[in-house]
């Protein structure tokens, strides 16, 4: 028992996502009328393209702490208590939070771009995809080279695991397979190109810089869907030029 | 035809490319908005509306062209197993090995680094090696031989005839015939009539493949002899009775396709 408890010592930010996790659970009373639990998650900051583009850019990492019922908190709990502490235990604790924090945010961006954009998400699955992703990259990076992890069993299974992951949230309508696929890529590329061990050489340095400036570019189309008929709604009721106004009117009509 | 650094040098620059134009997307749909939100529209949908026909453009061509031009799925299988070669061969091994070489250097362990960079893709790296392993070791055949196939990979065709002679006179029938092969078809693309003779050799001496029976057929024809030609490319186009390798099996391709030229059929 003594070694269990200074072995949870050493993962102290799985800890606190759990904690988190089942807190705000509790705290959103999901047990009360359905209405009521639906506005509190809104409250709580769930994700959609339009209230992001809108002005509230927090709840690309806030719905990742929410949870739309007791089976989705259960299936992400037991997902992130597999997979998390081997990932702490490897990574270390910053890293490991900034690897979930960049991964939620990643989701985020894959439900705002390429998700309907009034439809609610939440849930911590684009960043435990995004440690999917994450475990896949560290394979890749420590092996004999980089496909060498598929000559064995565990690897294999976590690739299958992922890909029957996917192909269930592409089935399921009610599923942001876009948010899971966001995440995946985001944890892959933050730790194939920063979180390695491993001198960077010139190449992974231009690639640092490519994916940062494609994730702001990203963020920036996020905050700011220039092209989508709900914000050029929202622009078109803010604008005083009449012209202006009859132009992005038209624009809304034609983005439909 | 690009030299094979430069060749790397695109592969590698293009992917960054690509990211880099996907994160310049956004800035430039925005910039087109500020001064007309209904050219910003419609330039997203003109863009979404064309990369979905060329994608499905280019799926159905490259399906039909696979169906019609068999050279096409198998050139297909060559790249795709030479670019599973070139992952599959670690970066770290290579590092290892030219660190060993600081401690005590002798001809198989050049000779190791050499076939590493080969693997990799690198044949000016392997011709450096190779080349130092002759220094080290003249005697060493397999080092003549990867020398001569790095220099062949450049287009250094004369100095790879050397090493391929080299080869094949240290160890006569060295690597099932293929220095003999790679010697002949150098004589051959050289334009010295040596080349037919030695490919000729090979053919009695080792029998061969479709790669072998194609650059046969090549050198007879440039020697007028038509029908012994037609033969060749026969048998090179014969259905092979086992799996053959990637590189074999466009040469079959090719065989196929001439003798559908000169109304030979296969």
């Amino acid at each position: 028992m003594n070694e269990s408890w200074r072995r949870v010592d050493e993962i102290p930010v799985t800890l606190v996502v759990v904690i988190a996790y089942v807190t705000l659970f509790v705290v959103c009373r999901p047990f009360d009328a359905p209405q009521e639990f639906r506005e509190r998650l809104d409250t709580y900051g769930w994700l959609t393209g339009e209230q992001t583009a809108a002005g509230e850019p927090w709840r690309l990492l806030s719905y990742a702490v929410l949870h739309g019922n007791v089976l989705h908190l259960l299936f992400n709990l037991s997902t992130l208590l597999s997979v998390g502490p081997a990932l702490e235990r490897s990574l270390g604790s910053v890293r490991f939070l900034l690897l979930y924090v960049v991964t939620a945010f990643g989701g985020g961006l894959g439900t705002c771009l390429l998700y309907a954009p009034g439809k609610p998400v939440v849930g911590g699955s684009g960043a435990l995809f995004g440690m999917l992703g994450c475990a896949i990259a560290l394979n890749m990076r420590s092996g004999r080279h980089l496909l060498a992890f598929l000559d064995y069993e565990g690897p294999r299974r976590l690739m299958a695991n992922v890909a029957l992951n996917l192909a269930i949230g592409y089935f399921l309508p009610f599923i942001s397979n876009t948010c899971h696929v966001g995440g995946l890529i985001a944890g892959f590329a933050l730790t194939f190109l920063w979180l390695a061990p491993g001198r960077p050489s010139t190449r992974q340095w231009a690639w640092r810089l490519a994916t940062t400036a494609l994730l702001a570019s990203l963020t920036f189309a996020a905050l700011l869907p220039v092209t989508r008929r709900d914000w050029l709604d929202r622009a078109r009721e803010a604008e005083s030029d009449p012209a202006r106004k009859a132009a992005l009117e038209r624009a809304k009509l034609l983005s439909d | 035809m690009l030299a094979p650094t430069t060749r790397r040098r695109l592969g590698a620059a293009l992917p960054l490319l690509v990211v880099w134009l996907l994160a310049a997307w956004p800035l430039v749909l925005y910039l087109v908005h500020t001064r007309d939100p209904v050219a910003a529209v419609e330039l997203a949908q003109f863009a979404a509306r064309w990369l979905t026909r060329l994608a499905v453009g280019a799926g159905l061509l490259l399906g039909l062209a696979c169906l019609l031009y068999p050279p096409l799925p198998a050139w297909l299988r060559l790249v795709g197993h030479d670019t599973w070669r070139r992952l599959g061969t670690g970066e770290a091994p290579l590092r290892r090995a030219l660190a060993d070489l600081a401690h005590l250097e002798t001809a198989q362990r050049r000779l190791e680094v050499a076939r590493l960079a080969w693997h990799r893709g690198r044949a000016e790296d392997a011709a450096v090696h190779a080349r130092r392993a002759i220094e080290l070791d003249p005697q060493v055949a397999s080092a003549w031989h990867l020398y001569g196939q790095a220099l062949f990979a450049q287009n250094a065709i004369d100095g790879a005839a050397q090493s391929f002679a080299q080869a094949e006179q240290l160890d006569p029938g060295h690597a099932f015939g293929d220095a003999l092969l790679l010697h002949g078809r150098c004589r051959f693309l050289l334009g010295e009539p040596s080349g037919l003779e030695l490919l000729r050799q090979h053919e009695r001496q080792h029998g061969g493949g479709a790669r072998s029976h194609v650059w046969l057929a090549e050198a007879l024809l440039r020697a007028g002899e038509r029908e012994a030609a037609v033969a060749a490319l026969r048998i090179a186009a014969q259905k092979p009775t086992r799996r053959t390798t990637a590189e074999e099996g466009l040469f079959r391709a090719q065989a196929r396709v001439r003798l559908w030229r000169r109304g030979g059929g296969s």
